[in-house]
C-alpha cells in the first residue's frame, strides 16, 4: 500500500497533470472578479479571504490550491527519490527545494499576512500593538515639470529615532514594513502609508536563491550538450 | 529617432541573408541607446518602448542562433526572426513616444532587471517557437535540441525576473506577489515552460508533442504580455 503511494506520487504523469491543474484554475481565475481589483483578494490574507468568500466566486483557488498542495508533495517525493540514486545532478532538485520554499512562504503569508492603509496629515500618529506611536513629524515632495510628483517622502520618529521613508525604500520596525504610497501637499501635507507584515517574504527569498542557483548549475551542465 | 526604428523594421523584414540581420539588429540596438540617452534610462515604459524593446530582444537572442553552424543551412530561419522582430517594431510604430519621467514607484534597478529580463524570456521563448516550427517541418533532431536550449535560458530568464520582481513589489508594494490578472498569467507563463521542461523526460516518443508545446507557449507569452495588457485591468497594464 505506502510502496503504491510513493511510487503513485514519484511519478511524472500525476505532476504534468497538476501543473496543467495549477493553469487552468488560474487561467480561469484570470477572469474572475475575485482577482480584479475590486475582487478584495489583495486586500487581507488569502486565507482570510478564503474563508469569507462565496463558493461560488473563490472555487478556482480552491482547486489551484488543493493541485499546488499535491504538486508540493510530487516535487517532494521525486526528489528525494532521485537523490537516493547515486550519480544524479542535484541542480533540478536545488530548484525543486528553492519551489517548495516558496509554496511555504505563501502559506506562511497567507496565514500571517497584515496589510492596513492609513491617511494621515503632518504631525499625526499611528500605533503599533504594542502601544508603541509612530509620529508623521515631515511630509514633503518634489513635482516635476509635467506637473507629477517626482519623488516624496515622509520622516517617522519611533522610539528609536527618526527615520525617512521613500517610495522603493520602507521602514522595517518590529516585522512590519512602513511604506509611504501616495503625498499631497496642499491644503496640508497629507501621506496615504500601508503597515504590511509579509512573514513568508524572507522564505520565499531563501526559496528564490535556491531556485536559481540550481538553475545556474543546471544551464551549466546543459552548456554545450 | 523613429526613423532608426522605421529603418529596423525594413531590414528585420528583408533579413533573408545574415549580414542584414546584423545591421537591423544594430539600428534597433542604436535606436533604444539613443531613447535611453534621452530618458536616462532604460526606455520600458508604454507600449512603443516595450514593442520597441521586444523587437530589440528577439534580434539579440536570435543572434547565437543564426550564427549556430546547425542552422547554417536553414535561411528561412534567420528570415523569421527577422520577420518576428520585424513585426514588434512595425506594432511599436502607431503608438506616440513617452517621455514622461518614471513614476518614483519604477524608479529602481530591480523595475529594470524585471522588465528587461522577461523581454530576453519572451524573445527566447518566440525563438523556440521558430525552431518547433522548423522541426516539424522536416528538420531533425538537432533543432529540436536548439528549442530545448532555447527555452531552458528563456526559463532561466523568466525566473529571474520574476525574483527581481518580486523583490521589487515587496519594497515598493510591501508584498512579493499580488493577484491581478498579469501576476496569474506570468504564472501560468512560468508553470507552462516547467511542464515543457519536465516534458523531455518522457523521451523521443514525445518529439512532435514537445515542439509543439514550444509554439502554444509562445501564443501565452504573447497573451500574457499584450493580451492581459489589452484586454485586463492589472497593476502591470501599459
Amino acid at each position: 500500500m505506502l510502496k503504491k503511494l510513493y511510487a503513485t506520487f514519484c511519478s511524472l504523469n500525476l505532476g504534468l497533470w497538476l501543473m496543467t491543474g495549477v493553469m487552468v484554475t488560474l487561467a480561469i481565475g484570470s477572469f474572475s472578479k475575485a482577482s480584479s481589483e475590486g475582487g478584495g483578494l489583495n486586500d487581507m490574507p488569502l486565507l482570510f479571504w478564503l474563508q469569507r468568500a462565496p463558493l461560488g466566486y473563490s472555487w478556482w483557488l480552491w482547486l489551484c490550491i488543493a493541485c499546488i498542495a499535491v504538486l508540493f508533495v510530487n516535487a517532494l517525493v521525486c526528489s528525494i527519490d532521485a537523490l537516493r540514486k547515486k550519480g544524479r545532478s542535484v541542480a533540478p532538485h536545488l530548484m525543486h527545494a528553492g519551489f517548495l520554499l516558496i509554496v511555504l512562504a505563501h502559506l506562511l503569508s497567507a496565514y500571517g499576512g497584515f496589510k492596513q492603509q492609513l491617511q494621515l496629515p503632518q504631525g499625526d500618529s499611528f500605533g503599533f500593538p504594542d502601544g508603541e506611536r509612530v509620529v508623521v513629524e515631515r511630509i514633503t515632495g518634489d513635482v516635476g515639470p509635467m506637473g507629477m510628483m517626482s519623488g516624496y517622502r515622509a520622516d517617522l520618529r519611533t522610539a528609536d529615532g527618526v527615520h525617512g521613508v521613500q517610495p522603493n525604500h520602507p521602514l522595517f520596525h518590529k516585522g512590519y514594513g512602513i511604506y509611504i504610497k501616495d503625498v499631497a501637499l496642499s491644503p496640508v501635507p497629507v501621506a496615504l502609508f500601508e503597515v504590511h507584515r509579509e512573514p513568508g517574504a524572507l522564505a520565499a527569498f531563501v526559496g528564490a536563491l535556491l531556485f536559481t542557483v540550481g538553475n545556474l548549475m543546471l544551464l551549466a551542465q546543459r552548456r554545450g550538450r | 529617432m523613429k526613423p532608426l526604428l522605421i529603418t529596423s523594421a525594413l531590414l528585420f523584414a528583408a533579413s533573408v541573408r545574415r549580414p542584414v540581420f546584423v545591421v537591423a539588429l544594430a539600428c534597433s540596438l542604436a535606436y533604444l541607446a539613443s531613447r535611453g540617452v534621452a530618458l536616462g534610462r532604460l526606455p520600458l515604459i508604454g507600449p512603443q518602448d516595450t514593442l520597441a524593446f521586444f523587437s530589440g530582444s528577439i534580434g539579440l537572442m536570435a543572434l547565437p542562433f543564426v550564427y549556430d553552424r546547425r542552422l547554417s543551412g536553414v535561411r528561412w530561419f534567420c528570415w523569421g526572426c527577422g520577420g518576428l522582430a520585424a513585426l514588434f517594431a512595425v506594432l511599436a510604430l502607431p503608438f506616440p513616444t513617452l517621455n514622461m519621467p518614471l513614476p518614483p514607484v519604477l524608479d529602481t534597478y530591480w523595475f529594470e532587471l524585471h522588465v528587461a529580463l522577461a523581454f530576453f524570456a519572451y524573445a527566447l521563448f518566440g525563438i523556440a517557437a521558430l525552431l518547433g516550427g522548423l522541426f516539424l517541418r522536416g528538420a531533425g533532431r538537432p533543432v529540436l535540441d536548439l528549442q530545448y536550449r532555447a527555452a531552458l535560458v528563456g526559463y532561466s530568464f523568466f525566473s529571474l525576473s520574476m525574483v527581481c520582481g518580486g523583490i521589487w513589489g515587496y519594497y515598493a508594494w510591501g508584498t512579493y506577489w499580488l493577484w491581478t490578472a498579469k501576476e496569474l498569467w506570468t504564472s501560468i507563463l512560468w508553470m507552462f515552460y516547467s511542464l515543457y521542461l519536465h516534458l523531455r523526460l518522457k523521451g523521443p516518443a514525445w518529439e512532435r508533442g514537445f515542439a509543439w508545446l514550444g509554439i502554444a507557449g509562445f501564443a501565452i507569452t504573447l497573451f500574457t504580455y499584450l493580451g492581459v495588457s489589452m484586454l485586463m485591468r492589472s497593476s502591470h497594464s501599459f
